[in-house]
C-alpha cells in the first residue's frame, strides 16, 4: 500500500509543472547550469528509474538527498520527532476529551448536556485549523502574553519549552475532538439501542455502571476506527498548524518540498507519516478484532 | 535559467548576493546605522534573529543553493566574502583588502585582507582563496555567479594575492566577488563544508534543523565585534516570526515585510527599521513580438501607470516611486533623469499613433510569490482601464510561471531582490543575448552603451557611458518600473547598528549592539 502511495507521488510530482532543477536554481543561471543540475539530480533518468532508486535504498534507512544537496535523513531527523510528539500528544487529548464528552453527553440523551455537546462539537469539527490557531494566539498569546507566539528550538532541536507545545496541540485538538466526540456519542446510542443494555438498564442498574461496564465496550470498535481516522487528519492539520505556529515538524518541510518539486524529500515525509498512520490503523484493527472477537 | 521563485529574495545568484559588512581594514563607509543612534557601542549579549527559511530548502554549503534567508545569514556571519556591497560605492573590501586592474581590465589582482585566519587560528593564503573560487565556479550556478572567469584562470599570485583573468574587459569585476565567495580552507572535504571554519565575524556554536547559535570571532581581521553571540531561529512565514517578535522570543525579525511593520508600527517598544531600493517589482513586456513590440505602446503603458497610487496600495506606502530604471540603489543611478508621470492624454495619443487595438483583452500573468506582486498587477490593470485598455490579470502557480511565462510572455510581473547596481541588470537582462533576457530587448545603441561602460578604463567615460545606457533604457526597454519596496527590519528597541543597506546589506549584523 505504502508502496503504490510512494509511486504516486513520484508521479505526481513529475506532471507539475517546473522541476526541482529549475526550481532551486538561482537568478543569473543559464540553461547549461540548469541542465547540469538536471543531471545531477537525476532527473534527466526516467521517473521509474528514479523511483527504483529511491525504493532500494529505503531498506538501508537512506532517504536520498535532497535538490540542495542535503541528505533528507538529517533534514527530518528533528522534524519527525517533534511532529511525532505533537500529533501524539493531540491524538491522547483527542481520545480522553471525545471520550469524556461522549459519555458524558449520551448519559442522559436529549438533555442538555447532549445538546450542549452536540451543538459545540458541530461547530468545533467545522472550524479549521487555522481559525482555531489565529484565536489562540490572539487570546492566549498576543492579547494576555500567557504563552509564547512562536515555537524556538534549542540545540537539540527540540521545542526550547514545553509552553510552546500548548497552542499547537490544542489547535490540532479541538476541531478533531468535535469530530470524535459525534462519534463516540453515535456510537453510544446505538449501543444503548443493543439488547444487553436493555437489559442491563431494567435491571436498575446505575447509569454510569451501565454506560461503563455495558455500553462502552460495544462501543469500542465504531471508536477506535474513527479515532484512527483522526490520525490522517492529525497530520494533514498539522502542516497549517505548525506553519503558524513555527513548530518544527514534518509539515513545514513538506509545505516546502512541494514548491520546490524535491522528490525525495517528499517522499520521505510521505514515508514516514504513511508508516505512523498505517502504525495507528493497524492498532485499531487490532482493537476492533480483539473486542468483536471476545462477543460473538 | 530560473529565479529562484520567492527564495530568490535571498539567494540571489547571478552575483549580486554577498553580504556583510563593510568596515573592513578601518573603511569607515559604514553600512550600519550610524553608531550615534543609541551612544557607545556596548559589548556584550546575545541577539536572537528571527530569518525565513523552510526547513526542506535547508542548505549547508556556502557554495550551494541557498534558498533560505537563515542559512545565508549564517553562513554570511561564519565566512567572509572578498567583497561587500557598500553605500558609497557599490563594492568595498572585506576579506580583499584592496584590488587593481591592467590596463585592459580583464586581469585583476586582489590582495587579501591582513591577519586574516580561519577560526582555528590558520592564516588564510591565496591558495585557499583560489581554491574556494575554483570550488564555486565548479557548481552548476558557477558560470553565473563568476560570469567570464574560467576555472583556469584563478590563480595565487604569491601568499596574500589572487589574479583573477576575465575572458573580457570587465571595469566591474569586483563586483562579481561580492557574490557567493565564501573562503574556505584549501582541500576542505564535502562532507565538512558544513561544519568548516570560516574567517567571519562569528564562529558556529551549534545548528540544528535551520537554527543555530554563533559565538563572537575575537580575532576578526574586520574590527570589533560587540555581540557575545547571535541566535538565529528559522521561520517558515513572516507572520509567525512577527508574533515571536511581539511576544518578545526574539530581538529582530529580519525582512518581516510591510504588513508586520504596519503591526509593529504601533508598539513603542519596537523600532521599524526601512532599507530603500530593496526589491523592483516591475512589468515586463515583451519587445520582439506581441502587443508591446511597438515602443510606442511600451512608452504609453508607462504613462498609464500610477506610480504614487502604486507605491501607496501595493507596498502600504513602505518604498519608493522609480523611473524604469533598474539598480536604484546604484550609487552611479541616473537621478537627473525625470521621473516620469501620469499622463493619460499623451498615452492615448501614443497609442493612437501606434494602431493599437483597444477592442482586445491583454493578459496581464503574475504569481504570489512575493507579497504585493498580484496586487501590483490587479491595481495596473484598473489604472490602465482609466486609459480605455483592457487588462486582465492571470495568476500562475509559482512552477507554472517559470515554465510558461518567464522570458516568454508578452506582459507579466516580475521581481528582483537583488538590487545590486545598473550594471547587473543590464548585463543580466537588457543586452542582446542575456540568458535573462525577460523583455526579449534587443537595442544597437544599449549595447554599444553597455560595451563602453563595462571596458572602459577612464572612469569620466564610464560615467558617460553608464548614464547613456540608463537614458536608452528609460526611454526604450520593456520594463516598467513603478516602484521599489523597502526592505523593512523589525527590531526591539534595545538593538542598535543595525544594517540599512537594501538586499544582501541586511545580513551584516556584525556591527550590531545591544543597549542595557
Amino acid at each position: 500500500m505504502l508502496v503504490v502511495l510512494l509511486a504516486v507521488v513520484f508521479a505526481a510530482v513529475r506532471l507539475l509543472p517546473g522541476d526541482a532543477a529549475s526550481a532551486t536554481s538561482e537568478r543569473g543561471e543559464g540553461a547549461a547550469g540548469v541542465a547540469a543540475r538536471r543531471h545531477l539530480l537525476g532527473l534527466d533518468r526516467p521517473v521509474w528509474e528514479q523511483f527504483a532508486d529511491w525504493m532500494t535504498a529505503l531498506p538501508s534507512g537512506d532517504l536520498g538527498t535532497s535538490a540542495r544537496g542535503e541528505r533528507v535523513d538529517d533534514l527530518l531527523a528533528a522534524p519527525f520527532p517533534n511532529t511525532l510528539l505533537l500529533g501524539g500528544t493531540a491524538f491522547l487529548l483527542t481520545v480522553a476529551a471525545a471520550l469524556a464528552l461522549g459519555c458524558w453527553a449520551s448519559l442522559r440523551p436529549g438533555g442538555a448536556v447532549d445538546r450542549l455537546v452536540t451543538l459545540t462539537s458541530t461547530a468545533a469539527f467545522a472550524l479549521p485549523e487555522f481559525v482555531v490557531s489565529v484565536g489562540l494566539l490572539l487570546v492566549l498569546s498576543l492579547w494576555t502574553d500567557w504563552l509564547p507566539a512562536a515555537t524556538v528550538t534549542g540545540a537539540d532541536g527540540t521545542p526550547a519549552s514545553w509552553t510552546m507545545l500548548v497552542m499547537p496541540v490544542l489547535a490540532l485538538t479541538i476541531p478533531q475532538t468535535g469530530w470524535n466526540a459525534l462519534v463516540v456519542r453515535a456510537a453510544l446510542a446505538d449501543q444503548a439501542a443493543a439488547p444487553h443494555v436493555e437489559a442491563a438498564v431494567l435491571d436498575g442498574l446505575p447509569p454510569a455502571r451501565v454506560l461503563l461496564r455495558h455500553a462502552l465496550p460495544g462501543a469500542l470498535p465504531v471508536m477506535a476506527t474513527g479515532f484512527a481516522t483522526s490520525t490522517g487528519m492529525l497530520l494533514g492539520g498539522a502542516v497549517v498548524v505548525e506553519t503558524l505556529f513555527n513548530y518544527p515538524g514534518t509539515g513545514t518541510v513538506l509545505a516546502g518540498a512541494v514548491a520546490d518539486r524535491d522528490t525525495p524529500v517528499i517522499a520521505g515525509v510521505v514515508a514516514c507519516a504513511g508508516a505512523a498512520v498505517s502504525l495507528v490503523l493497524l492498532l485499531a484493527d487490532l482493537i476492533r478484532a480483539r473486542t468483536t472477537g471476545a462477543r460473538p | 535559467m530560473n529565479l529562484n521563485r520567492r527564495q530568490l529574495l535571498w539567494a540571489g545568484g547571478g552575483m549580486g548576493v554577498a553580504a556583510l559588512l563593510t568596515a573592513c581594514g578601518g573603511d569607515k563607509e559604514s553600512a550600519t546605522s550610524p553608531a550615534g543612534d543609541g551612544g557607545e557601542p556596548r559589548r556584550g549579549g546575545t541577539l536572537r534573529v528571527g530569518a525565513l527559511g523552510r526547513a526542506s530548502a535547508i542548505t549547508r554549503d556556502p557554495h550551494g543553493t541557498q534558498g533560505n534567508e537563515s542559512d545565508y545569514l549564517i553562513i554570511s556571519l561564519v565566512h567572509d566574502t572578498l567583497a561587500a556591497p557598500g553605500a558609497k560605492s557599490n563594492t568595498v573590501p572585506r576579506l580583499a583588502s584592496g584590488w587593481t586592474s591592467s590596463p585592459d581590465l580583464t586581469t585583476w589582482r586582489l590582495t587579501l585582507a591582513k591577519g586574516a585566519a580561519f577560526h582555528d587560528g590558520t592564516p588564510v593564503t591565496a591558495a585557499d582563496v583560489v581554491w574556494s573560487l575554483r570550488r564555486l565556479r565548479r557548481t552548476p550556478a558557477g558560470s553565473a555567479r563568476l560570469p567570464g572567469i574560467q576555472e583556469d584562470n584563478i590563480n595565487a599570485d604569491g601568499e596574500d594575492a589572487v589574479v583573477l583573468v576575465s575572458d573580457y574587459p570587465n571595469a566591474e569585476l569586483p563586483l562579481l566577488t561580492r557574490l557567493t565567495t565564501f573562503v574556505l580552507k584549501k582541500d576542505t572535504p564535502d562532507k565538512e563544508v558544513a561544519k568548516a571554519p570560516g574567517t567571519g565575524p562569528f564562529v558556529l556554536d551549534w545548528f540544528r534543523g535551520g537554527n543555530a547559535r554563533l559565538v563572537r570571532n575575537d580575532r576578526w581581521h574586520g574590527g570589533r565585534v560587540h555581540l557575545d553571540a547571535i541566535e538565529v531561529t528559522m521561520f517558515e512565514s513572516p507572520q509567525a516570526m512577527t508574533n515571536a517578535l511581539l511576544s518578545g522570543q526574539i530581538d529582530l525579525a529580519s525582512n518581516a515585510g510591510a504588513v508586520a511593520a504596519r503591526t509593529a508600527a504601533a508598539r513603542k517598544d519596537l523600532q521599524v527599521v526601512r532599507r530603500p531600493d530593496d526589491m523592483a517589482m516591475p512589468l515586463v513586456m515583451r519587445t520582439d513580438q506581441g502587443p508591446f513590440a511597438d515602443p510606442r505602446v511600451r512608452e504609453a503603458m508607462k504613462l498609464v501607470v500610477d506610480r504614487e497610487a502604486m507605491v501607496k496600495q501595493v507596498l502600504s506606502g513602505y518604498g519608493t516611486v522609480a523611473n524604469d530604471v533598474l539598480g536604484t540603489a546604484d550609487p552611479r543611478y541616473a537621478k537627473d533623469i525625470p521621473q516620469r508621470t501620469r499622463d493619460l492624454e499623451r498615452a492615448g495619443r501614443l497609442l493612437k499613433e501606434a494602431g493599437f487595438d483597444f477592442g482586445r483583452t491583454y493578459e496581464l500573468v503574475t504569481t504570489e510569490d512575493v507579497p504585493g506582486l498580484a496586487d501590483s498587477a490587479t491595481l495596473f490593470a484598473h489604472q490602465a482601464r482609466e486609459a480605455g485598455v483592457k487588462v486582465e490579470v492571470v495568476k500562475q502557480e509559482s512552477g507554472a510561471f517559470y515554465e510558461k511565462t518567464w522570458l516568454k510572455g508578452d506582459f507579466y510581473t516580475n521581481y528582483w531582490g537583488t538590487n545590486d547596481s545598473v550594471v547587473f541588470f543590464a548585463s543580466k537582462t537588457m543586452v542582446t543575448g542575456a540568458g535573462q533576457n525577460e523583455a526579449q530587448w534587443s537595442d544597437k545603441d544599449f549595447d554599444a552603451a553597455y560595451r563602453k561602460a563595462t571596458a572602459a578604463a577612464d572612469d569620466t567615460e564610464r560615467a558617460t557611458a553608464l548614464h547613456d545606457l540608463q537614458k536608452l533604457e528609460f526611454e526604450r526597454s520593456g520594463y516598467l518600473l513603478w516602484g521599489m519596496a523597502d526592505g523593512i527590519d523589525l527590531a526591539a528597541a534595545k538593538v542598535h547598528g543595525l544594517p540599512r543597506l537594501p538586499g544582501y546589506g541586511r545580513v551584516q549584523l556584525e556591527g550590531v549592539w545591544l543597549s542595557r
